[in-house]
């Protein structure tokens, strides 16, 4: 039965085709949008998991806003459980040209707290910062490709700074001393410096963006990080839980936009789908009845017109991947050079789209074969 | 003497047109055995297509029965219809019904398929019914590519497919010139004399003439049940 499915949708070569296409919009509207929210859950996987132990710990008044003196990471050691705690400074690699999508970030760090940060993260050229470096640089693997850099090269760095009602910009040239692999986390858009150089770099005295606290292990991070609140005045802290539920609150609401849209496109495909079907089982109705006389059963009928459906799903979504994947790819390749990334088309985005796509061809194809089905032989013979 | 291949009891069909009652087929009886070649006659609106859906279960009776190889057929559920009328009955129509997009020798397979015969035993059986309706060397083409007599010969290989209990031709030469009109009756002829039951509606005298009964109906009854001694 299946040559026979086959050989009505080449019947009707130019139909089939814009059925097809329609199909091939809507998954790839669901590679695209899924494309980048997959590299959004999996940027953010990654991040928490580099720093899934340790908890942050912020200025009272919040993210971002006012400053944490340094003293506090010391204050912080102090609450028993706390096995280490220090500050990291986060700045805009260049505050002129922010991205979309945030862009590079500068962070300040202790050359000595690097393994704890960056756990097993390895290097692809170079060396790590050592203590005592001075304007010296560790680059994010996206960093290094966006401005082609390597270990010995340097790159120019600049702050942005507030004197009375104007702004001022100073630049100035790290040395490049390493250069870390892809970690597929933030930790790849970064410029690592010394924590010192930064905060004089900045005009940020001893203070920090933020203060990382590692607990002994065998703690609770959900009990210490409450333990911290009540223990060190004027800061706010937040667990790995706590963050990871913040987070992946607003990750929900992107990859709902981001999927909506998706499935809308997928949806309108499978209406044109419905309507070929329609179309083709009002054609055919004398040769539905023709069958029927000659013995076929309602559910030959029904695997006819739904297996017909069912592959301009099929054929559908293997023409929205293909045209979704080098889409993504060739976005990706321009993206990289501007040293971010987009788009994951992940195992899973793929035989989501593959399913999704047959799925709504043979949905699509249920009511024009329950029609085709259903339709008295002698009634059907009669038509014309 | 055998026992009849088709037998019709008491057959009669009502159909209500708004609230008005129109009888179609009114009592009909009648027996037909193994191997005859019938034709049935009469005037438009006689009842005689109406019947013919009545015997090939395309349409159900008001009452009566029709009894196919000793099966009550109008007895059939909706679900058990499909298989009756692959394994018991062959439709002939007049306008071919051949499905334009398959070849002759697919249009054969096709009835096959629903029976769900063996691809290769579909394969061999539609070879030797089209060799046999000589048809041979035009199996791969389409209906379009056939002459109307050719599309005939088709759709009576295809009738014949599944070696049905009896094939129901409805006008089988109303689209045909009359060179055709008489090789297609000597074509059922043939199959009759090898046993193949064969019942044809047909209004043209020139084809129950030479079939070797002829029942006629008017106003939905048998006018008529002659056996015709004398044939061609």
């Amino acid at each position: 039965m299946f040559d026979l499915i086959l050989k009505n949708i080449t019947q009707r070569k130019l139909r089939t085709g814009l059925t097809i296409f329609g199909i091939a919009l809507g998954i790839f509207a669901v590679i695209v949008m899924g494309g980048m929210s997959e590299h959004f859950n999996q940027t953010f996987d990654r991040s928490i998991s580099l720093t899934a132990d340790k908890i942050r710990v912020f200025p009272e008044i919040g993210f971002g806003g006012g400053n944490l003196n340094e003293s506090k990471a010391r204050e912080i050691k102090r609450v028993p459980g706390v096995a280490d705690a220090y500050g990291l400074l986060q700045a805009a690699l260049d505050p002129e040209s922010l991205g979309f999508f945030g862009g590079d970030a500068v962070i300040g760090v202790e050359p000595e707290k690097i393994p704890s940060l960056l756990k097993d993260t390895k290097l692809t050229d170079g060396r790590f910062l050592a203590v005592g470096d001075g304007y010296r640089t560790v680059l994010g693997s996206s960093v290094a490709r966006e401005f082609n850099l390597k270990a010995g090269d340097e790159i120019q760095i600049k702050s942005k700074r507030v004197q009375r009602a104007s702004s001022i910009t100073h630049a100035r040239n790290f040395t490049v001393v390493g250069i870390m692999e892809y970690t597929g986390s933030f930790f790849d858009n970064g410029v690592m410096i010394p924590l010192n150089i930064a905060q004089k770099f900045y005009d940020r005295g001893d203070t920090v963006s933020f203060i990382l606290a590692v607990p002994d292990e065998g703690v609770d991070a959900e009990d210490l990080s409450k333990r911290i609140e009540l223990n060190v005045e004027k800061i706010k802290t937040f667990s790995p839980e706590q963050l990871r539920k913040q987070i992946e609150q607003s990750l929900v609401v992107f990859t709902l936009i981001t999927i909506s849209a998706a499935v809308l496109a997928a949806i309108i495909g499978g209406l044109s789908v419905m309507n070929t079907m329609l179309m083709s089982v009002s054609e055919r109705t004398k040769e539905f009845g023709l069958m029927k006389a000659l013995g076929a059963e309602t559910r030959d009928i029904l695997y006819m017109t739904m297996g017909e459906s069912a592959i301009m799903g099929i054929l559908g979504g293997i023409v929205g991947i293909i045209g979704g994947g080098a889409l993504v790819y060739y976005l990706n390749d321009f993206l990289a050079s501007r040293g971010t990334i987009l788009f994951s088309v992940t195992p899973r985005l793929l035989i989501i789209s593959i399913v999704f796509s047959t799925l709504l061809g043979v949905i699509s194809g249920l009511y024009p074969a329950y029609r085709a089905a259903k339709m008295s032989p002698m009634e059907a013979l009669r038509y014309e | 003497m055998n026992e009849p291949i088709l037998r019709v009891r008491n057959l009669s069909k009502t159909y209500m047109q708004g609230k008005i009652p129109v009888h179609a087929l009114s009592d009909v009886s009648f027996d037909v055995q193994k191997g005859e070649f019938l034709s049935i006659v009469g005037p438009s609106g006689s009842g005689k297509s109406t019947f013919l859906s009545m015997i090939g279960l395309l349409d159900k009776p008001t009452s009566g029965s029709v009894f196919i190889d000793g099966v009550e057929v109008t007895k059939a559920k909706d679900s058990e219809a499909p298989v009756i009328r692959r394994q018991k009955i062959g439709f002939v129509f007049q306008h071919f019904n051949l499905i334009p997009t398959l070849s002759a020798q697919e249009n054969v397979d096709i009835a096959m398929r629903f029976a769900r015969m063996p691809k290769s035993r579909r394969k061999e059986r539609s070879i030797e019914l089209l060799t046999q309706m000589g048809l041979r060397d035009r199996m791969n083409h389409k209906p379009s590519e056939l002459s109307g007599g050719e599309q005939q010969r088709v759709a009576i290989a295809r009738a014949m497919a599944n070696n049905p209990a009896i094939i129901l031709a409805d006008e089988p030469t109303g689209e045909v010139d009359t060179k055709t009109r008489d090789m297609i009756v000597e074509l059922l002829r043939g199959l009759s004399d090898n046993g193949q039951t064969i019942l044809v509606v047909t209004h043209d005298i020139a084809v129950s003439s030479k079939t070797r009964r002829i029942i006629s109906m008017r106003d939905g009854m048998i006018e008529s049940d002659k056996i015709i001694k004398t044939n061609l």
